[in-house]
């Protein structure tokens, strides 16, 4: 008797929770369902933000000093390389554009979002080793998004993430090898990854739980849309000039611009 | 009249008393008495019995929450895809051999088996009718008989027997069969029915294995215990019996009943307070990997954990915490003073981390300067032994000489030819005894030599302060040694204002004389560069407090430029073993140029010339400090002096210190010094052989507490609880004055202690080293004293730690080096550029090179301002100077951490085919492998920038087994290191080049990381040439496979 009363139970719970999947899509502001995470860990509810409802910030990040001279590159070292550049090239470490805004500034929320969780894109970041150079020189991925790297040189390269709280790997790439597919389970701002071999490439992967990041470009700017509304940090970090944070407050809908001015190392 | 009165009536006793009450009262008494007796006898003397109950009930619980939590980790593993894939080709296998299994099943149980059930008895009737004739006529003692028997059992095996025997699927067949064909078809079917059984079993065993894959597979992902693991633990207590547990050692009489009460101790899930109902003494012993070392059924508990092991009455009992046990349980921060007992000898042990830092503190900090302990700075004690016999050996060689002398005058005068020759041969075996006495003390010298090399001392030697400091500083030092540097190892002497004058003046006043060579200023901020990325940082500190970056190993040098000379830096820095004057050991004293002119030599003494001129023996030729030689240039130590000058406390002033020079505070000084022992730790003139002031501990643990002097606290100590062995150290320590409070005594009186200014945890690691140095009552093999390769890494930890390797290098797993922690070296490029770890040294490198490199880590008697093999990190591989039995000892240190056999036998290699030696070259330098990037090739334009050591030295240096597990998983040796991973991959048994390879290699069936590595292995200068000469080959040579 009391078996089968169970079984009723466990049947009725399992029926209303189909139903509340099922319903999930049509709901109109945010929601939340289950979905176990890649490393296959029990994870939060994944948010989804509603499009009507979210914001989007912008801005540009401007360089405050004396440019700095550029330090040039010798590929002397790797005749394949050198051929591939006909300019000289130039360690983009500090990257100003003609109006000193800055570009490779990695922005991105810090905090406020509180224990959101989203879900993993399924679109792959590409990181490309040509020239003997990384393109591009700075990428964002979500925690346990694919970053796929390739060798498009003639030569053999080597892959080596140095991080502080993922896992180190230094993985040999020969040429025309098939592509490297990783992800990284933490969460980290930013991962500098070198090639031993060629100890001028260098490039910054950021990993972060949350899609609201952006890397400026030519002008100097940034976009970060889709927000939801709400009070954050948002924090610009150069590997030279440091990091600097800003709080912004969004209401639905917003569409605010903030800039950032990074100066010069003393 | 007398009234007449009625007579008082005698008070009848009997009537008018009862003892009614008293009985009652008695009775009662004796009944409560009764049921105490019996209520003790159960309980009161068994508080187990309730503790085990109590134990029984929580168990259970916790077994029976953790089974579905286990159940359900059990069961995500089984979900698993890997799981489900092995299960799943369990299944397919299964299939597979199904209808074979079927077919064999059925022939044995349809045909075979039945058939040999029918045919087994008329067989075995037949079988033993004959057998029993054969033995009559085995037994008849006549011919005729014997014949007629024979005829018989001819007759027997002729004759026909009448059988069914089944032909399977219910049918049979009537047989009628002799004995042979009887005998025939038995034994047909028993071997068919081992054949079936064989076939049955090759069948199954591919899936059996694959069981046990699938079984191991659960077993390797489950954190902690499976479901059914747990299930046998919840049965094992329902099986409980509430009854005394205990362990019981015969050879040694040892009795332990403490898992009567500590249930959970042995159990193999891991039990936590939490786990146990906040319980603490239900848990399971916290480091499982100790019991596996020490079982107990072995070890028992006690010798360990000290305490009252057979005691059962109560807690305070059995823990030994009452007046008349004498060795109480050691409180869980102590607790590892009881591995000390038996592993006295060893300065690092695993699992042992407080122990290891007791053991440290009192090496590193100069406690043995005054407190001898056996096995702790031996070298002193060996060296005034190796002194001593070569005293006594010197008197008796002039003995021996003067005896010869007269004897061979003697043979001169004798009276005749006979006495002549025996006289003559008497003379010869006094001389060749002379000679034996010679070899000797040449191997005593040696001995010396080595010895003082070895001989360091904590502190700076005070012989050098009028070349090295200004005075001024010295009476504040001795004021407050951590006022002026708050982690320095000198403690604080409690002296007054007239003592420290007195000795500044005796220590100012006994310093050598000398004029050090005037040098010219250095560039600071170059200096700044270079202190800090030639590995200064892995023992000095710069900054106090938080703000310090570097290690505690040796002086913090935040404030190093307000006391010492410029010109003394310099040399220091150069070369920190350099001494004003040598010392010679015989003699005792600092010897000058005056001795060495003297004898029309040179004033020239260093490690090569370490004889006195005076009397040929071993000079002290080197300053006793531990820091090794960098190997820097004049220029770049000039640099360093620069800027440590120019590390001061911002308005630092010190007080005119005129006093210093006067002479009639020298012999007060004197005086203090040895009575304070200050030789302990520093070299100082008039001092070399002080002997140690203070008691020897080396089995303090188990001094008798009366012994050790509580003085006026001794009530305090009594009522307060702290009148044990714990509470007398830990006081100490943290005020070594304590036990003179109210007392009134001489200055000269006083404890002469001075505080260490320890940590709460220092203080607690030191007394877990005092507790636990006893004087041990166990047989002498439960001591550890390994006579194997475990004896070696006992022996190299002093020397790691003497040395400080650890600063630079990782040396054990799990342990980061000074250096890696430093801020700098967390950015990528400067990673590469820290010092290589040595986990598996004893794997890779030949313990011959090693030996080499560790005398001269430059490689080159010419160009030593360099790293030997890896010229291009910034951080320098100093040179220590060891002494050869160091070497030897450091050597196997690394082997036997690596279990390498010794002596080492290289490998012998198979030699390249011409084929092989030009494809190996071919991949050496092709674009797939970028070997000659990174590795060093001798062209200085290209190893500037690299990264790794010259193939060159991989002959001499590695072995070729290493080299192979090396270039194909480096990461896996040294994680984060800039070797690529990923080079080779497995193909078919082999390993196989990743990227392309050269066309060469086309059709080569052999292991690729092998034919590098005998390419490595043969590797010369010529060759090396060779392939700078050639080039990356061309894309077009390079086939892509």
């Amino acid at each position: 008797m009391k078996r089968r009363l169970e079984l009723w139970l466990a049947i009725s719970v399992f029926v209303l929770l189909l139903a509340a999947c099922g319903g999930g899509g049509e709901q109109p502001t945010e929601t939340t369902e289950s979905k176990p995470t890649e490393s296959g860990a029990p994870a939060g509810p994944v948010t989804t933000v509603d499009p009507a409802t979210a914001a989007t910030l912008t801005g540009k990040v401007s360089f405050d000093g004396e440019k700095p001279k550029p330090r040039q590159i010798r590929m002397d070292a790797e005749a394949s390389c050198a051929s591939l550049h006909k300019e000289p090239v130039y360690a983009e470490e500090v990257v100003l554009n003609d109006d000193k805004t800055l570009q490779h500034v990695f922005v991105y929320v810090k905090e406020g979002l509180g224990d959101k969780t989203f879900a993993t894109p399924s679109e792959t970041v590409v990181l490309d080793q040509k020239g003997c150079v990384y393109t591009p020189h700075m990428i964002g991925v979500q925690v346990g998004q694919t970053v796929k790297i390739l060798n498009s040189d003639p030569t053999t390269h080597n892959i080596h993430p140095v991080p502080a709280n993922n896992r180190e790997w230094n993985t040999s790439m020969s040429p025309g090898g098939s592509p490297l597919e990783r992800t990284f389970p933490r969460e980290e701002v930013m991962i500098p990854v070198k090639c031993n071999v060629h100890p001028w490439m260098k490039s910054y992967i950021g990993v972060l739980k949350h899609p609201f990041f952006a890397v400026t470009g030519k002008g100097g700017t940034f976009e970060i849309k889709g927000l939801p509304p709400g009070e954050y940090t948002i924090e610009a970090w150069h590997e030279k000039l440091g990091a600097t944070t800003q709080k912004v407050t969004l209401a639905a809908k917003d569409s605010k611009a903030i800039d950032f001015t990074l100066k010069a190392a003393s | 009249m007398p009234e007449k009165t009625s007579p008082v009536e005698d008070k009848d006793p009997v009537v008018t008393q009862s003892l009614s009450g008293l009985l009652l009262l008695s009775s009662l008494l004796l009944m409560l008495s009764l049921v105490w007796a019996v209520w003790d006898e159960i309980y009161g003397q068994r508080p187990w019995k309730s503790i085990q109950k109590r134990f029984s009930q929580r168990y259970t619980a916790f077994l029976n929450k953790a089974k579905p939590r286990q159940a359900a980790v059990e069961k995500s593993v089984r979900q698993s895809e890997e799981y489900r894939k092995l299960e799943q080709e369990i299944l397919d296998k299964e299939k597979e051999i199904a209808p074979k299994l079927k077919e064999i099943d059925q022939e044995t149980i349809d045909v075979i088996g039945p058939r040999l059930t029918a045919i087994t008895d008329p067989f075995a009737l037949a079988r033993s009718e004959i057998q029993a004739v054969t033995y009559r006529v085995e037994v008849a003692s006549s011919q005729s008989a014997k014949d007629s028997l024979g005829r018989q059992i001819e007759k027997l095996k002729a004759r026909p027997v009448q059988l069914t025997l089944p032909t399977g699927k219910g049918h049979s067949e009537k047989l009628r069969m002799n004995f042979s064909q009887l005998e025939q078809e038995f034994n047909r079917l028993q071997q068919r029915k081992a054949e079936l059984a064989a076939v049955r079993g090759g069948l199954v065993k591919p899936v059996s294995e694959l069981r046990a894959k699938l079984d191991a597979f659960v077993k390797d992902r489950m954190p902690g215990l499976t479901e059914r693991q747990i299930e046998g633990l919840a049965n094992k207590m329902r099986l409980f019996n509430v009854d005394i547990k205990q362990i019981h050692v015969k050879s040694v009489d040892l009795v332990d009943r403490c898992e009567t009460c500590h249930l959970g101790i042995r159990e193999p899930i891991t039990l936590t307070k939490a786990d146990m109902g906040g319980e603490g003494a239900f848990t399971s012993h916290p480091t499982k990997a100790l019991l596996q070392i020490h079982d107990p059924e072995r070890f028992g508990c006690t010798p360990c954990h000290n305490g009252n092991g057979t005691a059962t009455t109560s807690v305070k009992k059995a823990h030994g915490r009452y007046k008349h046990w004498l060795w109480p349980l050691y409180d869980r921060e102590n607790a590892e003073a009881g591995c000390h007992q038996c592993h006295t000898t060893d300065l690092v042990l695993d699992n042992a981390s407080v122990l290891n830092v007791g053991k440290e503190i009192f090496r590193g900090r100069g406690c043995v300067g005054c407190h001898r302990y056996e096995g702790f700075d031996t070298e002193a004690e060996s060296l005034a032994a190796s002194r001593q016999a070569i005293r006594k050996l010197e008197m008796d060689r002039k003995e021996h000489e003067k005896n010869a002398e007269f004897t061979g005058k003697a043979a001169d005068a004798a009276s005749d030819n006979k006495e002549a020759q025996r006289l003559y041969a008497q003379a010869d075996a006094l001389r060749q005894t002379v000679s034996n006495i010679d070899h000797q003390m040449e191997q005593l010298d040696i001995q010396s030599r080595s010895l003082l090399r070895e001989q360091k001392k904590v502190g700076p030697s005070l012989k050098e302060v009028r070349v090295k400091m200004r005075k001024e500083w010295i009476p504040v030092w001795l004021e407050d040694p951590h006022a002026y540097r708050p982690m320095t190892r000198m403690p604080s002497f409690r002296l007054d204002k007239e003592q420290r004058e007195a000795i500044a003046a005796y220590i100012w006043q006994s310093g050598v004389q000398g004029q050090l060579p005037a040098q010219k200023p250095g560039d600071a901020t170059r200096g700044k560069e270079l202190f800090e990325t030639r590995g200064c940082l892995g023992c000095h500190a710069v900054g106090e407090g938080a703000n310090a970056v570097g290690g505690s190993f040796a002086a913090n040098l935040s404030r190093v430029g307000e006391k010492d000379h410029y010109d003394y830096l310099v040399r220091w820095i150069h070369n920190p073993r350099e001494r004003t004057r040598p010392f010679c050991t015989h003699e005792k004293r600092d010897i000058g140029p005056e001795d060495y002119a003297k004898k029309g030599l040179p004033f020239v003494f260093d490690l090569e010339h370490t004889t006195c001129p005076n009397d040929g023996h071993e000079l002290q030729v080197q300053q006793m400090t531990v820091m090794p030689n960098l190997r820097l240039t004049f220029e770049e130590s000039q640099d360093i002096a620069s800027y440590l000058v120019t590390l001061k406390k911002p308005g630092a002033s010190y007080p005119a210190a005129g006093y210093l020079d006067d002479p009639q505070l020298k012999p007060k000084g004197l005086a203090l010094v040895r009575h304070f022992g200050c030789a302990g730790c520093h070299e100082i003139s008039g001092l070399e052989e002080e002997g140690r002031i203070g008691t020897e501990l080396t089995k303090e643990g188990s001094k008798p507490i009366e012994r050790l002097d509580f003085a006026l606290l001794t009530h305090d100590a009594k009522h307060e609880g702290w009148y044990t062995h714990k509470g007398f150290f830990e006081n100490k320590l943290k005020d070594p004055a304590i036990y003179d409070k109210g007392k009134a005594k001489a200055p000269l009186e006083k404890l002469r202690m001075p505080n260490f200014r320890l940590a709460k945890e220092e203080v607690v690691a030191v007394t877990t080293f005092l507790l636990g140095s006893v004087d041990s009552t166990l047989p002498g093999h439960y001591f550890y004293n390994p006579k194997d390769q475990r004896k070696d890494i006992r022996d190299g930890w002093w020397l790691v730690n003497k040395y400080n390797c650890m600063g630079c290098h990782q040396v054990r797993v799990g342990q980061k080096s000074v250096l890696s922690g430093l801020a700098r070296y967390q950015d990528p490029d400067w990673k590469e550029q820290l010092p290589p770890t040595l986990i598996g040294q004893g794997a890779r490198v030949d313990p011959n090179w090693l030996a080499r490199f560790l005398e001269n880590p430059a490689m080159s008697t010419t160009d030593v301002n360099r790293n030997g093999v890896r010229s291009y990190l910034k951080v320098r591989m100093p040179t220590f100077s060891f002494s050869n039995e160091e070497i030897r000892k450091i050597v196997r240190f690394f082997d036997a951490l690596s279990a390498q056999a010794q002596p080492y036998m290289p490998t012998k290699l198979q030699p390249l085919t011409d084929q092989e030696r030009e494809m190996a070259r071919g991949l050496f330098t092709s674009k797939a492998a970028p070997c000659l990037k990174c590795h060093a090739t001798g062209d200085p334009a290209h190893d500037r920038n690299a990264t790794a050591p010259n193939f060159l030295l991989a002959k001499e240096r590695l072995k070729p087994g290493w080299t192979a597990r090396w270039m194909i998983d480096p990461a896996m040796m040294a994680p984060g290191t800039s070797m690529p991973s990923g080079l080779f991959r497995r193909e078919g048994g082999r390993w196989v080049f990743a990227g392309p390879v050269p066309a060469t290699f086309g059709g080569y069936q052999k292991d690729h990381a092998d034919l590098l590595v005998r390419y490595m292995f043969q590797f010369t200068p010529e060759e090396q040439r060779r392939l700078a000469g050639r080039g990356p080959a061309s894309p077009a040579k390079v086939a892509m496979r």
